[in-house]
C-alpha cells in the first residue's frame, strides 16, 4: 500500500469519526429501532407494545401474497437491473463513438436521471392512459395506430410497464457508469487488435468487455440495492393493484403498514428484505476487495 | 474493366432494378376501400312496424340519389333482437349503404392530400436521386474515387441523401394513409374537429368518387384496407440508397453503420424526450384539456402561461428554495464527512478497513420507506424533525456509501507521491488533502457532489412524514397539493414538476463534462 | 479555465449553503452529539429517553401562556392548501384568522394529501407525537387503543347539538362519542339523459334493468360508449362493495352488527359486479381506473352511467363537459331496496398526557371547532370543494347559496355509511378492495369473501 503513514495508530479512525458519526446516528439507529420493532407488537394506529419473538416473522411467512410479491421482486430486480444494464452497455458504446451533436445526445440521455422517480411514474401513468394517454394521443395523430390502444389491459402488462420506466430511470445510471469505463480504454489497445486482424465482436469480447467490468460490476451491485429498494414507481402507477399482483416487496410492506395497518409482519418483511441485500453485500464485498488486491 | 467499374456498374444496375420494381408496385391496387355511404339506426324498431319503413323510406331515398349520380349503392340491414329482463322484446335496426373502390398508388398522385404529397416527395427523390447519380457517373465511370472529378462527386452525393430520406417517407406515406383516412374522417364525422372540414372531403371526394359533390355524406362510413405489399416501397429505396453508397464512397460499410448509428441515437434521445415533451405540453394546458379524450391536439390549442402563476402563488417558489437547501445542505454534510473518511481509506493503512466498509455498505441496504417509523422516531429525539436541517442530516447519511465509495476510488487513482512531496516540504496530512489532493481529484468530487444532490433532490417519502410546516416542504412534496380528493391537476402538477427538473438539468449540464471524467478514476478502480 | 471555474462555483455553493444553515448547524452538531450517547445506549432505553424528552419539551411551556394545537387536515380539493395556508379564504386564511380571533392559541396546521395521511398520523402516533386535532375519516383504531380523548370532553354543548345526529351516531363507540363529523358526501348514480334519450331506454332502477340498459347502449354506439362506470382501485374499491352489497341487502355487517362480509348477498351482489365488467359493459380497467378517470369519461360523453359524489356536476363543468346529465337512485337487486352511500370524514382530538394544562387545551380545541364550525367559516369551506354540512346552522346558507343542496340533503338523510365505528374497518376496507381485485382475474369471489371473513372471525 503506497499510502502515507500517520503519527499515531489512531489517526485513521479520526479521519472517519464524521462519516461514521453521521452513519451511526442517521441510519443505524433507525436500523436498530426497526430490528426492535419487528420483535414486538405494533397496534394498528402505531401504538409500540411489548416483546413478542418471532410471531411478526411467522405471519410475515404466511401472508397469502408472500410468495407472489417475492417472484416479482425477483423478476423487479432482474429485469431492471438485467435489461437496464445491456441496454446502458450499447448506449454507452454508441455515446463513445465521434459523431456530431455527441454533447447534446450525452446531455439528454441524462435526463431521466435528473428527474425525481414520483414525476417520472406520475408522467408515465399519465402517458399511458388508455382514455386521454399521451402516447395514444401522438400515435394516433401521426398515424401509427388507427385504434387507442388499452396500453394497460391486464396487471402483467401493468407490471412490465412499471419495469419499462423502472428501467427508464436507471439506464443513464449505468451509460454513465460504462462510458467512464471506455474512456479509460488506451485506443492503442484497439489499433493493436486491428492490426491483428480482430473484427467487431472479438473486439469487444477481448478488449472492451474485460476493462470495462470493474465498472459495470459497481453499478450492478448499485443499482441492485437501489433498485431492490426502488418504491415510488410502483406505489404511483398501480399501488400493487391488483391485489398485490404488481407489488414488490418494498411497496408492499408499506401497503401493509399503512393501508392494511399490519405493523408487525410489515416490519418483520423489511427486515427479510435487509438479510436478502446482505447476501447482494457479500457478493459486493468481494469484488471490491478483489479489486483492492490487485490495485 | 476495372474494379472500380465492375462496381460501379452493379450500382446502376441496381438502382434501375429498384426503380422499375417501383413503379410496378404503383400500378397495383393497394388500397382497398369500403364506403359506408349512409347509416340510419333506429331503437326500438321491429321489421314491418311503422318506424321501420320510416327509416328505410329515408335510406331509400338517400340510395336513389346516390344513384341518380351514377354511383352503386346497396342497401344493408342488420336487426338487433334482444328480450329484457321483463320479457318484453327490443329491436334495434341499422340501415347501411355501401360501396367497395380499390386504389393503385399511381392513382394518389393526382390527390391533394397529405399522404399524397408525401407519396410524390418520395418517387421524385428516388428518381431525382436515379438521374444525378447517372449523370454523376457517365463522365467518370471507370475512375478511382479519389480522381472523381468535383462535379461528379457531388451530383454523386445526391443519391444516397435522396434515397435515405425516401426510405424514411415509406413509413410517414402509410401512416399519412392512416390519418387521412382513418383518424380524420373519424374527427371530422365526430363533430371534435371542424377547421378545414369542407376542402378535406373535397379532396377525398375528388380522389376516391371523382366528384366533390355530396362526399362528406358519402364518405362518412369510409373504411379501408391496405395490403401489405406497400412495405416493398422500402426494400427498393434502402437499395437505392446502398447503390449510391457504393458510387459515392466506394464502399458501404462504415456509412451505413455510421448512419445506423446516428438513427439510433436519434431514436434514443426521441424516446428519453418523450416523458418531457408530454410534461411540457400538459403544463400549459387548460384543466380541460388534460384529460381530452379524442386525442385531438398534439401541442396545447392555447398556451396557457397563467398556469406558471398560479403554482407561483401557491407555493412552488418557496419548495424549490427548501429543495435547493436541503439537496445543497445535504451535499456539503456529506462531503464535509465523506471526503476525510475516503482519504483515510485511500491513503492511511489501519485495522478495521474491512469493517468500516463493510458498516459502510450496510447502511445502504435498508430503504429510507422502511426506516420511516425510526427515523421519525430519531429526528423527534433530536429535535429535528420538521427542520429542512434535519432533512439535510438524512440525506446525506443515506448518500454516505456512495460519496465515500466514489471520492475513495478517485483517490485511489492519484499518486500519492505529490502529497508525499508536499508533507516533507511542512505541510501537515490536512493541508496535503486540502491543497495538493482536492485540487487534483476535482472531477470526481462534483461527480460524487452531483449524485448526492441529485438523490436528496428526489427523496419524497422522508419529506412528508417528518416535514409538517407548509413552508419547510420540499417540492416533492410540494407537488402533491396538486392530488386531491376532488380532482387531479395534472397541469399544475407538471409545471411543477417540469420547474423541479430545471435546476438540475442546468447543473447536470454545466458539470457532465466532468462526471465521466470523475467515473473514470471512481469506476474501474472500484 | 472552466475547471477553475466549476470549481469555484461548486466551493461558493457549498459555502453559501452552509451559511443557510449556520446557526442551525451549531444545533445539529450538539444534537448530533446527543443522539450518539443516546445510540450507545439500548435502542429500547433511547427510545424511552425519546418520550421523556418529548415530554420534558412541552412540560417547558409555562401553564396559562400560549397554546400551540398540532391539527392535521386532509387535501380535499385544489383549493383546500390555500383556505388553510394560503389567501383562499377573502384574502386571509383560516389559521390567521383563527389566531387573531383567538389569541393566545397558535395553530401548527398541516395539510396532508390522502395519498400520505395515513403514514404520516401512523408514524406520529407511533413517535408519541400525535397530532392534536386530526380530520380523517377512520376513527376507530385511535379510540379502541385508547388515544383519543371522547368529544364531551371538549366540545361544547351548543356546538355538539347542532351536529345532525344521524352523523354524531356513526362516531359511537360503546356509548361514547369519539369524534365529530366534519363534512359529508353522498353518492347517487348519474347518467347522461340525451344518450338515454338517443337509444330510447329508461333509467334502471333494478339490476336486470341496469344489464338491459347497458345492452341496448352497446347496440347503439357500437362500443364507443361505456354504458357503466365502477371503481375497484386501491383508492376507493370499498365503495363498489358498498353499492352493490348493499343493493342486494347485503352489506359489511350482519343484523347484528358483525362482520359478515362473505354473506350470500355479497357474493351474489359482486358476481353481478363482476358481470358488468365481464360483459363489457364498463370501463375496461376497473382495478387501476380511479373515480377521475371515470368521472373526466363521463364528462366527455363517453360514459353513459356511472355512481358518483354530489361534486360530479361542478367537476364537468370544470372540465369543459356539456353533459346534459340527472341523477337517480342506485339500482339495486329485484325485490331489494335501493340505499343511498353516504360518506364522511370526522374531526377527532387526541389524548396528550403531557400537556401541563389540561382545561386549558380542552379549551383551546373547543374554540377551534367553534370556529371551523362557524357558519361564517364553515359554509364557505363545504361549498368551495361542494361538500355537504354536518351541522344543522349551516343548511339555510347553503341552500340560499344553491338550491340543489336541499334534494341533496334529503338523500343524505337516507344514507348507509360504512361500518366506521368497528375496530377491524381498516382490515375489512383493504380487504373487500383486495378480495374485488382477486376476483377480477380469477372470477371467484366467494373464496375470497371467505378467506377475509376468517381473518377477521379469527
Amino acid at each position: 500500500m503506497n499510502g502515507i503513514r500517520t503519527k499515531h495508530k489512531w489517526t485513521p479512525y479520526v479521519w472517519l469519526l464524521p462519516s461514521i458519526v453521521l452513519i451511526a446516528v442517521f441510519v443505524v439507529f433507525p436500523i436498530l429501532i426497526v430490528f426492535r420493532l419487528s420483535f414486538s407488537e405494533i397496534s394498528k394506529a402505531g401504538v409500540v407494545g411489548g416483546f413478542v419473538g418471532l410471531d411478526n416473522y411467522k405471519e410475515a411467512v404466511n401472508l397469502p401474497a408472500f410468495k407472489t410479491v417475492m417472484i416479482n421482486t425477483l423478476w423487479w430486480v432482474l429485469s431492471v437491473v438485467g435489461i437496464s444494464t445491456v441496454l446502458g452497455f450499447i448506449i454507452a458504446m454508441a455515446l463513445n463513438q465521434k459523431f456530431r451533436g455527441r454533447k447534446i445526445a450525452r446531455s439528454v440521455l441524462v435526463l431521466p436521471w435528473a428527474t425525481s422517480l414520483v414525476i417520472q411514474a406520475s408522467v408515465w401513468n399519465y402517458i399511458i392512459k388508455y382514455e386521454y394517454g399521451s402516447l395514444n394521443n401522438v400515435l394516433l395523430n401521426t398515424g401509427v395506430i388507427t385504434q387507442a390502444v388499452n396500453w394497460r389491459s391486464s396487471f402483467q402488462i401493468e407490471f412490465i410497464w412499471e419495469c419499462t420506466v423502472g428501467i427508464f430511470v436507471t439506464i443513464p445510471f449505468v451509460t454513465f457508469c460504462v462510458l467512464a469505463g471506455l474512456q479509460s480504454i488506451d485506443n492503442e489497445l484497439y489499433e493493436a487488435a486491428i492490426v491483428d486482424g480482430a473484427g467487431f465482436w472479438q473486439k469487444l469480447r477481448l478488449i472492451t468487455l474485460p476493462l470495462v467490468k470493474p465498472a459495470l460490476t459497481v453499478s450492478t451491485v448499485l443499482n441492485i440495492i437501489y433498485v431492490f429498494n426502488s418504491f415510488p414507481i410502483i406505489y404511483t402507477m398501480t399501488k400493487g393493484a391488483p391485489a398485490n399482483k404488481t407489488d414488490t416487496m418494498i411497496t408492499y410492506l408499506y401497503m401493509l403498514s399503512f393501508y392494511d395497518r399490519r405493523k408487525g409482519p410489515a416490519t418483520a418483511l423489511s427486515v427479510i428484505g435487509f438479510l436478502i441485500l446482505c447476501v447482494c453485500a457479500g457478493l459486493y464485498m468481494r469484488f471490491v476487495m478483489r479489486g483492492e488486491e490487485s490495485a | 474493366m476495372t474494379e472500380t467499374a465492375r462496381q460501379n456498374r452493379l450500382a446502376l444496375i441496381l438502382t434501375g432494378i429498384a426503380v422499375v420494381l417501383m413503379l410496378l408496385l404503383c400500378t397495383m391496387p393497394l388500397y382497398f376501400f369500403d364506403a359506408t355511404v349512409y347509416t340510419k339506426r333506429s331503437a326500438n324498431t321491429f321489421v314491418g312496424d311503422e318506424k321501420y319503413a320510416e327509416a328505410l323510406a329515408e335510406v331509400e331515398a338517400v340510395a336513389e340519389d346516390f344513384r341518380a349520380q351514377g354511383m352503386e349503392a346497396e342497401i344493408k340491414e342488420t336487426v338487433t333482437e334482444r328480450t329484457t329482463s321483463k320479457g318484453e322484446k327490443t329491436s334495434l335496426v341499422v340501415f347501411t349503404l355501401e360501396q367497395t373502390i380499390s386504389k393503385n398508388l399511381f392513382s394518389f398522385l393526382g390527390a391533394s392530400f397529405s399522404s399524397a404529397h408525401i407519396l410524390r416527395i418520395l418517387l421524385a427523390l428516388i428518381l431525382i436521386g436515379a438521374v444525378t447519380a447517372l449523370a454523376g457517373t457517365l463522365k467518370s465511370f471507370g475512375a478511382m474515387q479519389r480522381d472523381v472529378p468535383e462535379r461528379d462527386r457531388r451530383l454523386r452525393t445526391v443519391m444516397p441523401y435522396a434515397a435515405l430520406i425516401a426510405t424514411l417517407l415509406v413509413p410517414a406515406f402509410v401512416m399519412a394513409n392512416n390519418v387521412v383516412f382513418s383518424r380524420r374522417l373519424s374527427l371530422y364525422n365526430g363533430g371534435q374537429l371542424t377547421e378545414g372540414k369542407e376542402e378535406f372531403f373535397a379532396s377525398l371526394g375528388r380522389f376516391l368518387l371523382g366528384t366533390e359533390e355530396n362526399a362528406e355524406a358519402a364518405l362518412s362510413g369510409l373504411s379501408f384496407t391496405k395490403s401489405g405489399l406497400v412495405w416493398l416501397l422500402a426494400p427498393c429505396c434502402i437499395i437505392v440508397l446502398i447503390a449510391g453508397l457504393m458510387l459515392r464512397y466506394g464502399q458501404i460499410k462504415h456509412t451505413l453503420l455510421k448512419m445506423l448509428l446516428i438513427l439510433f441515437v436519434v431514436a434514443v434521445c426521441i424516446i428519453t424526450l418523450y416523458p418531457y415533451y408530454v410534461m411540457l405540453i400538459t403544463a400549459f394546458r387548460t384543466n380541460q384539456e388534460t384529460t381530452d379524450m379524442y386525442f385531438l391536439h398534439m401541442l396545447p390549442t392555447e398556451w396557457k402561461w397563467q398556469n406558471l402563476t398560479d403554482i407561483i402563488r401557491r407555493g412552488v417558489p418557496r419548495y424549490l428554495l427548501n429543495s435547493v437547501m436541503v439537496a445543497g445542505g445535504a451535499t456539503a454534510i456529506s462531503m464535509l464527512c465523506g471526503i476525510p473518511a475516503a482519504y483515510a481509506m485511500a491513503r492511511m493503512d489501519f485495522k478495521g478497513k474491512k469493517a468500516f466498509l463493510g458498516f459502510v455498505i450496510m447502511s445502504q441496504m435498508f430503504s429510507p420507506v422502511v426506516l420511516l417509523i425510526g427515523i421519525a422516531q430519531l429526528m423527534s429525539t433530536l429535535h429535528l424533525n420538521d427542520s429542512v436541517v434535519g432533512l439535510m442530516l438524512i440525506n446525506a447519511a443515506f448518500n454516505q456509501a456512495f460519496a465515500i465509495w466514489l471520492l475513495r476510488g478517485t483517490f485511489v487513482a492519484i499518486s500519492p507521491e505529490m502529497e508525499q512531496a508536499a508533507m516533507i516540504d511542512g505541510c501537515g496530512t490536512m493541508g496535503a488533502l486540502t491543497k495538493v489532493l482536492l485540487p487534483v481529484s476535482a472531477p470526481g468530487i462534483v461527480t460524487a457532489l452531483i449524485f448526492v444532490f441529485i438523490n436528496a433532490w428526489n427523496e419524497y417519502t422522508i419529506s412528508t412524514v417528518l416535514i409538517s410546516t407548509a413552508s419547510n416542504r420540499p417540492i416533492t412534496v410540494g407537488i402533491t397539493q396538486f392530488s386531491s380528493f376532488n380532482m387531479i391537476e395534472w397541469q399544475y402538477l407538471f409545471a411543477a414538476s417540469l420547474l423541479a427538473t430545471v435546476p438540475v438539468v442546468i447543473l447536470f449540464m454545466a458539470i457532465e463534462k466532468h462526471l465521466t471524467a470523475g467515473l473514470t478514476s471512481g469506476g474501474v478502480k472500484g | 479555465m472552466k475547471k477553475i471555474v466549476s470549481m469555484l462555483l461548486t466551493g461558493a455553493m457549498v459555502l453559501s449553503l452552509a451559511a443557510c444553515g449556520g446557526n442551525a448547524g451549531s444545533t445539529a452538531s450538539t444534537a448530533a452529539a446527543e443522539a450518539t450517547t443516546a445510540a450507545a445506549e439500548a435502542s429500547t432505553a433511547a427510545a424511552e429517553a425519546s418520550t421523556a424528552a418529548a415530554e420534558a419539551s412541552t412540560a417547558e411551556a409555562p401553564a396559562g401562556e400560549e397554546i400551540t394545537l398540532d391539527v392535521i387536515i386532509c387535501q380535499y380539493g385544489p383549493n383546500t392548501n390555500e383556505w388553510f395556508l394560503g389567501s383562499g379564504m377573502n384574502g386571509t386564511n383560516f389559521v390567521d384568522k383563527f389566531e387573531s380571533e383567538n389569541p393566545g392559541i397558535k395553530l401548527n396546521l398541516e395539510v396532508v394529501s390522502w395519498n400520505d395521511v395515513y403514514t404520516v398520523v401512523d408514524t406520529r402516533i407511533a413517535n408519541n407525537n400525535a397530532p392534536d386535532i386530526l380530520n380523517i375519516d377512520v376513527f376507530a383504531n385511535y379510540a379502541t387503543e385508547g388515544l383519543l380523548m371522547p368529544v364531551s370532553d371538549y366540545c361544547p354543548d351548543e356546538l355538539f347539538n347542532d351536529f345532525f345526529p344521524s352523523f354524531i351516531e356513526q362516531s359511537v363507540i360503546d356509548g361514547t362519542v369519539w369524534a365529530v363529523p366534519d363534512l359529508a358526501s353522498a353518492r347517487a348514480m348519474f347518467y347522461n339523459v340525451d344518450m338515454f334519450d338517443e337509444v330510447g331506454i329508461e333509467v334502471p332502477t333494478t339490476w336486470p334493468e341496469l344489464e338491459d340498459a347497458c345492452q341496448a347502449i352497446i347496440d347503439f354506439y357500437g362500443g364507443d360508449v361505456y354504458p357503466w362506470g365502477i371503481d375497484m382501485t386501491t383508492d376507493e374499491g370499498q365503495a363498489a362493495f358498498a353499492y352493490y352489497t348493499w343493493g342486494n341487502g347485503g352489506g359489511f355487517v350482519d343484523a347484528d352488527g358483525n362482520w359478515a362480509v362473505n354473506s350470500d348477498e355479497n357474493v351474489e351482489a359482486i358476481e353481478f359486479a363482476l358481470s358488468l365488467i365481464n360483459n363489457g359493459y364498463t370501463n375496461p380497467n376497473p382495478a387501476t381506473q380511479t373515480r377521475y378517470d371515470l368521472q373526466d369519461m363521463f364528462a366527455a360523453g363517453k360514459m353513459a352511467m356511472l355512481i358518483a359524489p354530489n361534486q360530479l356536476p361542478t367537476y364537468v363543468a370544470d372540465k369543459g363537459g356539456e353533459i346534459n346529465m340527472a341523477t337517480a337512485n342506485i339500482p339495486a337487486a329485484e325485490g331489494k331496496t335501493s340505499s343511498s352511500v353516504g360518506v364522511m370524514d370526522r374531526v377527532m382530538a387526541f389524548k396528550d398526557d403531557s400537556a401541563p394544562d389540561q382545561a386549558a387545551r380542552n379549551e383551546a380545541i373547543g374554540k377551534f371547532l367553534e370556529f371551523f364550525y362557524d357558519p361564517e367559516n364553515y359554509v364557505g369551506w363545504v361549498s368551495m370543494e361542494g361538500f355537504l354540512p354536518a351541522v344543522n346552522s349551516a343548511v339555510e346558507a347553503l341552500v340560499a347559496s344553491d338550491p340543489s343542496f336541499e334534494a341533496w340533503l334529503d338523500v343524505l338523510g337516507g344514507c348507509q355509511f360504512y361500518p366506521t365505528a368497528m375496530a377491524e374497518w381498516d382490515q375489512v376496507k383493504q380487504g373487500v378492495i383486495n378480495a374485488e381485485q382477486a376476483a377480477l382475474e380469477s372470477g371467484d369471489i366467494q373464496s375470497e369473501l371467505d378467506a377475509l371473513q376468517d381473518a377477521l372471525t379469527q
